[in-house]
């Protein structure tokens, strides 16, 4: 077991976990989004978290109709082939999101869920992948390596 | 007879060379848009006794694309004609055998059997890459359409334009980025 494995289970238990730093304060340093900055000045150590603004903050459409969720009020037919949006959905291992995240509605994300699997499926988004993964398409075994494409209509919503 | 006239005679009697590049696109679609070249259907000129079919160059038959889970769902049937001669041959261990032969088959079994078929097949160049002779690449003088847009992968985009695409959502303020 790796040593961040048990870091992770030693932050779970409980018990061991009074004087521990919060979570995240851990994984957030390394994501840029939550700065964690260390001054340290004789005998005392500051550890103080400063909020970033989100990269993806001047880039954000503007939701014309707040009720709806941001890909209803797209009103964007998206194909499994649109990599740049299905990209938004997903972490960086290639796992969807969930809705608290999302924001979507119902329908949406189990719709976007099924795109990111088709995508995933096709070998479109091999750079989201988990990092001991294969990342190659053409390297996966038998029928795999060959290019497939879906039926968006096969969606049952 | 005119200048122009003698062009557009040798044009139109003249075998046209096409080039079809086969990434992304179902086998069995294309076989039917090629076909058409190939036995001349796309001429005013064309009928069944009428040799006027032309040639078609297909490059990139190693990346077709079939649908969804086709790969290990189709079957090629052959038989070697002795008894318990038969076997069954998946998509993708046909396609791991022989790149072009996927879309040989589907051109062939297109069109109606008859004696014209094999002449007709004759017309078909199949390379499973992009590398085609130049002394029939030299002949090409046109771009056979694809019918499915090639997909772009993700990892092919420029860390710019991933970048700057417009974003239909953003995490929440306490989201842990992973």
């Amino acid at each position: 077991m790796s040593f961040l494995k048990l870091l992770t289970l030693w932050e779970r238990c409980p018990t061991t976990k009074i004087g521990y730093p919060t979570r995240s304060l851990y994984l957030s340093s390394k994501l840029q989004l939550k700065q964690i900055e260390e001054v340290i000045t004789d005998n005392t150590v500051t550890i103080s978290a400063k909020i970033l603004p989100s990269e993806r903050e001047p880039h954000l459409l503007k939701n014309a109709n707040p009720v709806v969720c941001p890909v209803c009020a797209s009103g964007l037919d998206i194909k499994h082939t649109d990599v740049l949006i299905l990209s938004q959905f997903v972490r960086s291992d290639g796992c969807m999101l969930p809705r608290r995240i999302t924001g979507l509605c119902r329908k949406q994300q189990k719709r976007m869920s099924a795109l990111v699997t088709m995508a995933h499926k096709a070998g479109l988004m091999p750079n989201l992948n988990p990092p001991n993964s294969n990342k190659d398409p053409k390297k996966r075994h038998h029928w795999k390596k060959f290019n497939k494409y879906f039926d968006e209509s096969t969606i049952k919503t | 007879m005119s200048a122009l006239k003698r062009v557009q005679q040798w044009a139109t009697f003249a075998r046209i060379w096409h080039v079809y590049d086969a990434a992304w696109q179902n086998p069995f679609h294309s076989a039917k848009l090629l076909k058409k070249y190939l036995m001349g259907l796309h001429k005013p000129i064309y009928h069944p006794l009428n040799d006027c079919g032309d040639h078609v160059i297909v490059i990139n038959t190693g990346d077709i694309a079939l649908p969804e889970d086709e790969w290990k769902k189709r079957a090629y049937f052959h038989h070697t004609g002795y008894p318990g001669g038969a076997s069954w041959t998946v998509a993708w261990e046909l396609h791991d055998k022989d790149p072009t032969m996927i879309l040989k088959k589907a051109v062939y079994s297109s069109m109606d059997g008859n004696l014209q078929r094999r002449y007709t097949m004759e017309r078909l160049h199949l390379f499973p890459d992009g590398k085609v002779p130049a002394d029939l690449m030299k002949n090409v003088s046109n771009q056979i359409q694809q019918i499915r847009p090639v997909p772009k992968r993700l990892d092919h985009y420029s860390e710019q334009e991933r970048k700057e695409f417009p974003k239909l959502i953003d995490y929440p303020k306490d989201y842990i980025l992973r």
